[in-house]
């Protein structure tokens, strides 16, 4: 680690977040807190069939409804379709209808009261027809085609995918299939000592963030499209914006806003196209805010999935090849996801050398919520599966959890089950760590159970990351950003790369998000990217900045650049005589020089060959007598590299894994013949502060990251494999074993009560 | 219509409103204080806690008309001009925020807890907290936030 070259001022000091003070005092301005005269609310109308043909719209009552200043139904807005990969979905339905909260109609008007009475007004005559909830009946020959259109797809949708992938293939209602292999798993299998089979299931979860998705939109009288959006990537979605209404990018500004919490659910327009659509129609700017009824019947939640694993060992009980068939449940549009599907086949298994494997991925559309991105999408799912497999096969061994995964474990050298070649492989000392602190080999208590889990990832290098560096005549520097903060602290980190390069204090760099015009393309938060790539952007910017001071530094004291040096308290100089920072940019704006801008910029061009390691350990307390699972300890162990930020960097922690807590313990959103019933938060139940287990965290240093600095990824590290080691935890304790998430006490119960039938 | 005063955050306040006009959208859209926050609007997720008389409530489920009478404290009235409120100060410190969006009931909450208890235990703090959710901490620096700000009083 390269901490020793550090300057001790601001990369690895616990500096104060540059949006905090506007949080704590209620000043930050999220998209909600955004007015514009003559501002109107928009409310839709949403289908209560999972599948139905639209006979009829009678929307007259609600027009004529005083205050009322635009309605819409599917036949007054443009037939186009939005997604950020397939496009599939429509402004508004056109003429079907494919799950229970679909847009039907909207209405703008001078307040929501007068919104929502106007809904009501509006008459919708259905015709029902046939529809499919499951992946597997929707997969089955005869099934409803739930999109029997031609959806296109954007272009390069392989790009970066290993294996073969299909677009559409001939299966009913299949969005994508991907086949990967490595090495050759039929002729290990057909080789093994002892094969293992376990199937899995893990349920739809809301990302949860407390901010719902607002956006606001106004047309001004110049045409300029003018957009304050709870969107976590504002440049990508200007592009998919400008594609779907038919107008320039340069014509349409997303303003600058705070970001309520994403957890990846907010990379999508959601509602902004009928937003802009009502704007349009009324000629007033106009509001959209989904309710917390919306938000959890029609957002766009995690994939659901079932996962089916088989694996081959040899007589030594190591892994020799690993097969999987993955099928995530889609919903009814795909065009919430970027991606031909869900990256976590990559992770698979990744912990473990495992030289064959075979993996088939499937997304397959279904009559209910179209699911979309959250948390390292689609790994949640996989590791629970993985982690829960590689678990029952050391009970069935009899083997110990930790020394099945000690003697599996990948090492330096070794390609990961699906061939990547990673370098700084410290999986067996993570688990090692975490052990220790959890004290694995200490005796427990009658009705205590103890299990582990382990995931590797390595950050993301992927996405173009773009930054704008000046500095004034003053001498001081600004970094101008493209995207929002989401909550992680990203503005923050991004100050202490750019003090760090010039041994300054993160105070004196002023941070600002930029709108969509005035800062450059930031492809924005996703798959553990942004300190990475956004980390060589600013290093780029730094090093041209530093270039630049030394052209007028060289130009100033009449030497030639190479002639110059700079010194550690960021003077300039050359033989003899020298001039700091302030003087020289004194100078400089005397010339007309300043201020003096340049453009940092990182394409990544391929992925991350560091990874990193983590391992948990949670410790439950079960009651025989009613099946609760009570979570009492967890100990997460992190192979790191070096830490931007202390407080942030444990915050990423905490929070993601009290997140997993509540996948594992409490969180599904619940159907019932299509339609969310999970429908409140007082149904779909988010841990709160007395549900969260006492944690040790420990911390492996020496780590190495890819990025400057040694900086590495720390938000999906702490999430993605949680569940397992509680659900794990739960079979030590009882011997019950779940392969379902969540937890539910009355399936231990039930898995209590067969194992006493069968004694 | 009817004619409410109230003390809020400190200074007198007199306004019309709608009988029906719900507390926060008075002090978010009558009186552009948007420092309060909506979120399930049904009283489970407390990013809408106000302090009325002292005591949290959730602002999307009372009537403005309730506060007719009564002190009222939101987000906007807690610091002393440029000075931080101690729950400010410590949240800041340490870590008691991510995206901010619940922040204020989180601290308002807080501050309802140590004006009655100012030495919690940790347990009092996740009892009484229990009402406000958070999906970015993980609560444990909420946990430490309001006890450093305990210590500060």
């Amino acid at each position: 680690m390269a901490t020793e070259s550090l300057s001790g001022k601001s990369v690895g000091q616990p500096v104060q977040r540059v949006d905090g003070i506007a949080k704590v005092t209620g000043r930050a301005r999220y998209a909600g807190d955004v007015e514009l005269p003559g501002m109107l609310f928009g409310r839709c109308l949403r289908s209560p069939h999972a599948s139905a043909r639209i006979v009829a719209i009678d929307a007259a009552k609600a027009k004529a409804l005083p205050g009322v200043r635009a309605v819409l139904t599917g036949a007054d807005v443009p037939e186009t379709r939005y997604g950020r990969m397939c496009k599939d979905i429509p402004v508004l339905a056109q003429g079907v209808v494919r799950f229970v909260g679909e847009k039907v109609a909207a209405v703008a008007a001078d307040t929501l009261e007068i919104a929502e009475a106007a809904l009501e007004l509006i008459e919708v005559d259905y015709a029902e027809t046939p529809a499919v909830f499951t992946a597997a009946e929707a997969m089955k020959q005869g099934a409803p085609i739930i999109h029997p259109e031609k959806v296109e797809v954007f272009p390069g949708a392989a790009a970066g995918v290993h294996g073969e992938l299909l677009m559409f293939p001939p299966i009913p209602n299949v969005i994508s299939r991907l086949v990967l292999r490595h090495g050759d798993a039929a002729a290990a299998f057909a080789a093994a000592h002892k094969i293992c089979a376990h199937s899995f299931a893990t349920p739809a979860v809301h990302q949860g963030y407390i901010e719902p998705h607002t956006c606001l939109i106004s047309v001004g009288a110049d045409g300029l499209v003018e957009v304050w959006i709870a969107n976590k990537g504002p440049h990508i979605a200007r592009a998919h914006m400008a594609a779907a209404i038919g107008v320039p990018e340069a014509r349409i500004r997303f303003n600058p806003v705070t970001i309520g919490g994403d957890f990846g659910g907010k990379g999508s327009l959601m509602d902004a196209l009928l937003c802009y659509q009502l704007a349009l129609a009324a000629k007033r700017p106009v509001k959209m805010v989904m309710n917390s009824f919306e938000e959890l019947t029609a957002g766009n939640p995690r994939h659901s999935a079932t996962i089916a694993l088989r694996s081959a060992l040899d007589r030594d009980a190591r892994l020799q090849a690993i097969e999987a068939r993955i099928v995530f449940n889609a919903g009814a549009y795909a065009g919430f996801v970027p991606v031909p599907t869900l990256h976590g086949y990559g992770e698979l298994a990744g912990t473990y050398r495992v030289p064959n494997c075979a993996v088939e991925v499937l997304r397959v559309y279904t009559n209910t919520v179209p699911r979309g991105h959250m948390r390292s999408p689609g790994a949640p799912q996989v590791t629970f599966a993985v982690e829960s497999h590689i678990d029952m096969i050391a009970r069935e061994l009899g083997l110990d959890p930790v020394e099945f995964r000690r003697r599996n474990a990948i090492e330096e050298g070794d390609a990961t089950p699906l061939g990547a070649k990673r370098r700084h492989l410290r999986c067996r000392e993570t688990i090692d760590a975490g052990a220790k602190a959890f004290g694995w080999d200490k005796p427990k208590a009658e009705g205590i159970g103890r299990g582990i889990s382990i995931y590797e990832h390595p950050p993301g290098n992927f996405g173009r990351s773009t930054v704008k560096l000046s500095m004034s005549a003053e001498g001081k520097l600004a970094l101008l950003l493209g995207s929002p903060d989401t909550g992680t602290g990203f503005h923050t980190i991004a100050s202490q790369l750019v003090a760090e390069h010039f041994s300054l204090a993160p105070e004196e760099i002023e941070v600002a998000q930029g709108d969509t015009l005035s800062a450059d393309f930031e492809a924005g938060a996703s798959g553990q990217r942004l300190t990475t790539t956004i980390g060589q952007a600013i290093g780029d910017a730094a090093n041209k900045m530093k270039e630049a001071l030394t052209a007028l530094a060289a130009e100033r004291l009449n030497c030639a650049p190479s002639d110059i040096r700079i010194g550690a308290d960021g003077s300039f100089s050359t033989s003899g005589t020298s001039i700091d920072r302030r003087a020289l940019m004194g100078w400089a704006a005397e010339r007309g020089k300043t201020p003096l801008t340049v453009a940092g910029e990182n394409t990544p061009g391929k992925p991350n060959d560091v990874t990193g390691f983590v391992a948990h350990f949670a410790e439950v307390a079960v009651d025989r007598e009613t099946g609760q699972v009570r979570l009492k300890r967890m100990v997460t162990a992190h192979d790191i590299g070096t830490i931007v930020n202390p407080i942030l960097h444990q915050g990423q922690i905490e929070g993601g894994l009290v997140q997993a807590v509540g996948q594992a313990m409490s969180e599904r959103v619940v159907l019932k013949d299509g339609a969310v019933i999970t429908a409140h938060l007082g149904d779909y139940k988010l841990p709160t502060i007395a549900d969260i287990p006492a944690l040790e965290t420990v911390l492996l240093p020496g780590g190495r990251g890819a990025a400057p600095f040694d900086t590495t990824a720390i938000g999906e590290m702490s999430n993605v494999a949680v569940p397992a080691a509680i659900t794990n935890a739960v079979f030590d304790a009882v011997g019950v074993r779940l392969t379902e998430l969540p937890i539910r006490a009355e399936e231990v119960f039930a898995g209590l009560a067969a194992k006493k039938d069968a004694a | 219509m009817r004619r409410i005063t109230l003390t809020l955050n400190g200074k007198q306040v007199t306004h019309e409103v709608e009988d029906s006009r719900l507390l926060i959208e008075f002090l978010r859209e009558d009186l552009k204080l948007t420092g309060t926050k909506e979120s399930c609007g049904v009283g489970v997720c407390g990013a809408c806690t106000v302090l009325l008389d002292g005591k949290p409530i959730s602002s999307c489920l009372a009537l403005a008309v309730h506060a007719d009478g009564r002190a009222l404290t939101t987000i906007e009235g807690i610091a002393e001009g440029d000075r931080l409120h101690p729950l400010q100060e410590a949240f800041l410190k340490h870590g008691g925020y991510q995206c901010g969006i619940c922040t204020p009931g989180q601290i308002l909450a807080a501050k309802a807890l140590l004006d009655a208890n100012p030495r919690p235990s940790k347990d009092e703090i996740r009892h009484w907290m229990m009402g406000n959710l958070c999906r970015c901490t993980g609560y444990y620096k909420i946990i430490d936030s309001i006890t450093a700000a305990a210590g500060a009083e």
